[in-house]
């Protein structure tokens, strides 16, 4: 009842408002009136009684205004006319304004697209039921986070009792020729798809329902793919992009590596797979890996460790009780994995079976870029900070020019909280620009970081899109921002006292308290951000001006896959020698060969070798890396041969040689020249005497020792290693060309033209020069240092403006002062050193506070620096010297200005 | 402490304009010098509270308001109970009457 007459006043007031004050205007009018009737009546003088009523009523417009915050809806009207207000403010200010909205646009922009990656990246969960009961089982070594065998996981899923059943995924590029009907026309098209292969249960453990069709069974997971042949699920955006979303796709047949497989479901859109990265654009069952790694399949191989294994926890269990059961059985499972312990223990040693979230699937970008992202959110969490100290002194100087109009307001009866709720809605209208500009720098920050981790010939690393989650942490750090900036400001301005305020000429000293720890904080957070920037800048820059042990120059790399074709080794090492041949007899070429396992991929490569020394000292080595090339190798990486000679074109037939890097010669044969000596395959408990009865073909002839070479990082040392010929069968078909030429554009047209001629049916090779590889390998360094030194510039920048925002104001504030102290005869300069010595405290402050922090926050780093300690004295001196530098720089306007205070002008000015 | 004063300050006004209405309509400084005269001076209401709590209590429905001529032919601002402001006055009028006797009581059981 009270509610509806409430409601019914409340439209009246805001529909009818010109009426409703016309009638409250002759209302008080009517009051005073009578009253002053009333005072003549007892015997006032008309003129006496008029304003003693006045008086009694104590103003026309405070009465009017008390009744009007009385009404329903007052809030609204009065919202509105603040509202109105406030935009006149801002507009009537646009270098105010601008400079605002641009601080926190940065400040909020940084931080949405940090957040943008961080979440696609760290915290988003993969798009099925429950995510959070999903286990992932993982083969680790510290950071190196290998796959599984396939016997492991068989063993696993017998004794893993805390969980229901494992998957098994495997991300595998797949050569797909659907007779025409993606392409729309040249039926014998291949393209290289990213596809996974996974075990028949894979989508009832995710409980993951297909958008159309059906997905695999236990059944369809089996040799030759069951009774109705192979069966292939598709991914939805494969299917929209390459079938244009037919729905009759379901039933036909699809050649994928040759094998024809039946597309029997679709899979629902925003699935992209387990592996963050790598899209499944086709998927197979995991026993369809006989043909993709035929004639040598890798299922049953106990040191293949290629599958990525899942689970989904039992009701009632939990992570942990899933660690307390794998820690129970890990014994028992890698026994059973591999009987002799020959990888497990071997090759792998230092590799632990562990199981922990499945949440987000596997991501290799999680694994690599978790540290940087945590590291980056707190740096651009301190931006923010920053931005929304520069925003509060500039508020802060705005507020104080404004104090004789927040006198003139308060005077006349608006009450405090009147006052504070007006700058805050200012702040406010500042705040929603700010959100603005900061969605839309958010966005691109985010896409071209994006772009920046995308690594040579893929799709998109991550699939960002715009969220409500990352724009309501978007919109919470604007409404933090706003609180942040402008709260203190808006509370100190909203006491000005009316007489204070009047009385003075508009100016006021109270915002000098603020900025003597505003400043400083700035100053602090400048040293944490520029601490970081160069430390990371350092960083990088010893990782490029390490010696990889390549000639970038001229150096072009080449992936080749032949999958397609469906070749065994002995043709794939055929083809791999016949390409480097029909190169290097290009035009433009100098060199060019092919190898198994390209440098600084990250990848790794092992074999088991060992040697015996002159004294019968034996020395073996389990990881050493086994290179396989072609003769043209050496001169076209140009790593340096130390001793001996590089391969020649005899070497590939005839007793087996090789070429040892430096480390590997000097491991193997210590305090001897290894040219001439030999090293032989497998274990030397085997052969304990070395000498006797060892396979012609286990031995090999040291012909060289090359320089080392980064060939896995350049992060880690290099790796000892050992280069051998390609002879018979040692290639796989995806290796790799190493080739250099006059130009890249000459090297890419001449790999095309050589593909096209030797191997047509391949896929096409992705061609892309050293330098480019290089940068790829650094993304991570790259990205961290491009941003930790645009966030150290913007600070610089603010902190800057602040200081000397503040020093100009403090000269204005302090005029009649310095101009007195003049009169009174001080020098000029003594004014110029008042001054600067104001500005190097409040610098100097900030400094110490800055580098304590820095010394703690720069831990966060340490494991992203290579070649410098996090702590380096040097860096931290530059850094302190650098804001120093600059603090002298912006102080010196305001301080010329304070010595050029003309004493008579600024006394008078009393 | 002092919140509790001006709710209770607030309360009293709204019964003291209730009570100054039942008898005949009223404007505003009818009202106020009624107020005057039934507590004996003790309340003086001043336009500055006076008009704000009319016209809450108007959109509160409790009073109905409506211009008209005052004794010396001036236009004015009329205002009366209307039924919902009766019941209130009951209402305010009973609880009053409970209040003053407990603290009556209270009073007395102290001394």
């Amino acid at each position: 009842m009270r509610a509806i007459s409430r409601f019914i006043s409340f439209s009246r007031n805001l529909l009818r408002k010109r009426q409703r004050d016309d009638e409250l205007d002759a209302e008080v009018r009517g009051y005073v009136d009578m009253l002053a009737d009333e005072k003549m009546r007892d015997g006032m003088e008309p003129e006496d009684a008029r304003r003693a009523a006045r008086i009694e009523l104590g103003g026309i417009e405070q009465v009017k205004e008390q009744v009007r915050e009385a009404r329903a809806g007052a809030w609204l009207d009065s919202l509105l006319q603040d509202l109105r207000y406030g935009l006149r403010m801002l507009r009537k200010n646009p270098g105010f304004t601008l400079i605002a909205v641009l601080t926190l646009a940065l400040g909020i922009g940084a931080n949405a697209a940090i957040f943008t990656l961080t979440y696609a990246v760290i915290l988003k969960s993969l798009p099925v039921p429950n995510p959070q009961q999903l286990v992932r089982y993982t083969f680790r070594n510290g950071d190196q986070d290998i796959g599984l065998s396939g016997p492991l996981y068989d063993s696993l899923r017998k004794h893993e009792a805390a969980v229901q059943d494992a998957l098994a995924w495997s991300a595998s590029d797949l050569a797909i020729k659907d007779n025409g009907v993606s392409t729309g026309g040249d039926a014998d098209a291949v393209s290289n798809v990213q596809g996974a292969l996974v075990s028949g249960n894979t989508f009832r453990v995710l409980q993951l329902q297909p958008f159309l069709g059906q997905t695999f069974s236990d059944s369809d997971d089996v040799a030759g793919g069951g009774v109705n042949g192979y069966q292939a699920v598709l991914g939805y955006s494969y299917w929209r992009e390459h079938f244009q979303a037919n729905r009759e796709v379901l039933g036909k047949s699809l050649n994928v590596n040759g094998k024809s497989a039946t597309i029997i479901g679709v899979l629902p859109a925003g699935f992209d797979g387990l592996i963050s990265g790598r899209r499944a654009d086709v998927v197979l069952p995991l026993a369809f890996e006989e043909v993709v790694n035929a004639p040598h399949p890798a299922r049953n191989l106990p040191g293949a460790l290629w599958l990525t294994v899942m689970a989904r926890l039992k009701p009632g269990e939990s992570l942990q009780s899933a660690e307390a059961n794998l820690k129970a059985t890990e014994a028992a499972v890698r026994k059973e994995a591999d009987p002799t312990n020959t990888y497990l223990g071997g090759f792998f040693k230092g590799f632990r079976i562990g199981v922990e979230s499945g949440r987000s699937g596997r991501s290799f970008l999680k694994m690599l870029y978790s540290r940087p992202l945590i590291a980056l959110e707190v740096l651009v969490a301190l931006l923010l900070l920053l931005c929304c100290a520069n925003t509060a002194l500039l508020i802060l100087a705005r507020v104080s020019s404004r104090v004789r109009e927040f006198a003139v307001r308060s005077a006349l009866g608006a009450p405090r909280r009147r006052l504070f709720r007006q700058l805050l809605i200012e702040i406010g209208l500042l705040a929603i620009c700010g959100l603005a500009g900061g969605i839309v720098l958010g966005w691109a920050g985010a896409k071209s970081l994006v772009a920046m981790l995308t690594s040579i010939g893929q799709p998109p690393a991550l699939n960002i899109k715009p969220q409500l989650t990352i724009l309501a942490f978007t919109a919470a750090i604007s409404v933090f921002s706003a609180l942040a900036a402008g709260l203190w400001p808006a509370f100190r301005a909203s006491r000005t006292s009316p007489l204070l305020g009047l009385k003075d000429g508009g100016t006021s000293t109270q915002s000098k308290g603020v900025g003597a720890w505003i400043l400083p904080a700035q100053v602090a957070v400048s040293v944490i951000l520029l601490a970081a920037a160069s430390l990371l800048g350092s960083s990088l820059l010893h990782l490029l001006l390490t010696h990889s042990g390549f000639r970038a120059e001229g150096l072009t790399m080449v992936d080749v896959d032949l999958s397609a074709m469906k070749l065994d080794a002995i043709a794939s090492t055929r083809y791999a020698q016949q390409l480097a041949d029909s190169l290097v007899h290009a035009p433009g070429i100098e060199a060019a060969a092919a190898i198994s396992v390209p440098p600084i991929h990250d990848w790794w490569s092992a074999g088991h070798y060992f040697s015996v020394g002159q004294n019968g000292a034996v020395h073996s080595d389990m990881t050493l890396w086994d290179e396989i090339v072609t003769p043209g190798y050496f001169p076209a990486v140009d790593t340096p041969i130390l001793e001996g000679r590089a391969f020649a074109p005899a070497d590939a037939t005839g007793d087996r040689v090789c070429i040892l890097s430096a480390a590997a010669a000097s491991y193997f044969f210590p305090k001897e020249s290894a040219v001439g000596r030999f090293v032989y395959s497998g274990g030397a408990d085997q052969n304990a005497d070395g000498k006797s009865k060892v396979d012609p073909n286990d031995t090999y002839r040291v012909i060289g020792v090359a320089a080392d070479a980064h060939f896995r990082s350049l992060r880690e040392p290099p790796p000892r290693m050992m280069y051998q010929l390609a002879r018979h069968d040692e290639m796989q078909s995806q290796f790799f060309l190493v080739v250099r030429g006059s130009s890249s554009n000459v090297v890419s047209g001449a790999v095309r033209e050589a593909a096209r001629r030797v191997v047509p049916g391949a896929a096409p090779p992705v061609v892309y020069t050293f330098d480019r590889l290089v940068a790829s390998h650094l993304t991570r360094e790259r990205m961290l240092t491009a941003l930790s030194a645009c966030f150290a510039t913007i600070a610089l920048l603010l902190t800057v403006m602040g200081l000397y925002g503040l020093l100009a104001r403090s000269v204005v504030l302090r005029t009649k002062e310095i101009g007195l102290r003049l009169a009174l005869g001080a020098n000029p300069r003594d004014a110029l050193r008042l001054i600067l010595r104001q500005a190097l405290r409040l610098v100097l402050i900030g400094t110490i506070i800055g580098t304590i922090a820095a010394l703690v926050a720069v831990r966060l780093l340490k494991t992203l620096l290579f070649g410098i300690s996090a702590t380096n004295p040097a860096i931290f001196a530059a850094v302190v010297l650098l804001l120093f530098a600059v603090a002298l720089a912006a102080s010196c306007i305001p301080a010329w200005r304070a010595a050029h205070i003309d004493p008579m002008t600024a006394v008078r000015y009393e | 402490m002092d919140s509790e004063q001006t709710a209770l300050l607030q309360g009293t006004l709204d019964m003291m304009i209730l009570k100054s209405l039942d008898a005949a309509e009223m404007h505003g400084l009818g009202i106020s010098r009624r107020i005057e005269q039934i507590t004996h001076g003790t309340f003086q209401v001043k336009p500055g509270s006076l008009f704000p709590a009319l016209h809450r209590m108007e959109e509160q429905g409790w009073l109905a308001s409506f211009w008209g001529e005052s004794e010396n032919n001036r236009r004015a601002r009329y205002y009366r109970l209307t039924k919902a402001g009766r019941r209130q006055l009951e209402r305010e009028t009973d609880r009053w009457g409970k209040i003053s006797l407990a603290i009556a009581r209270a009073l007395k059981a102290e001394g």
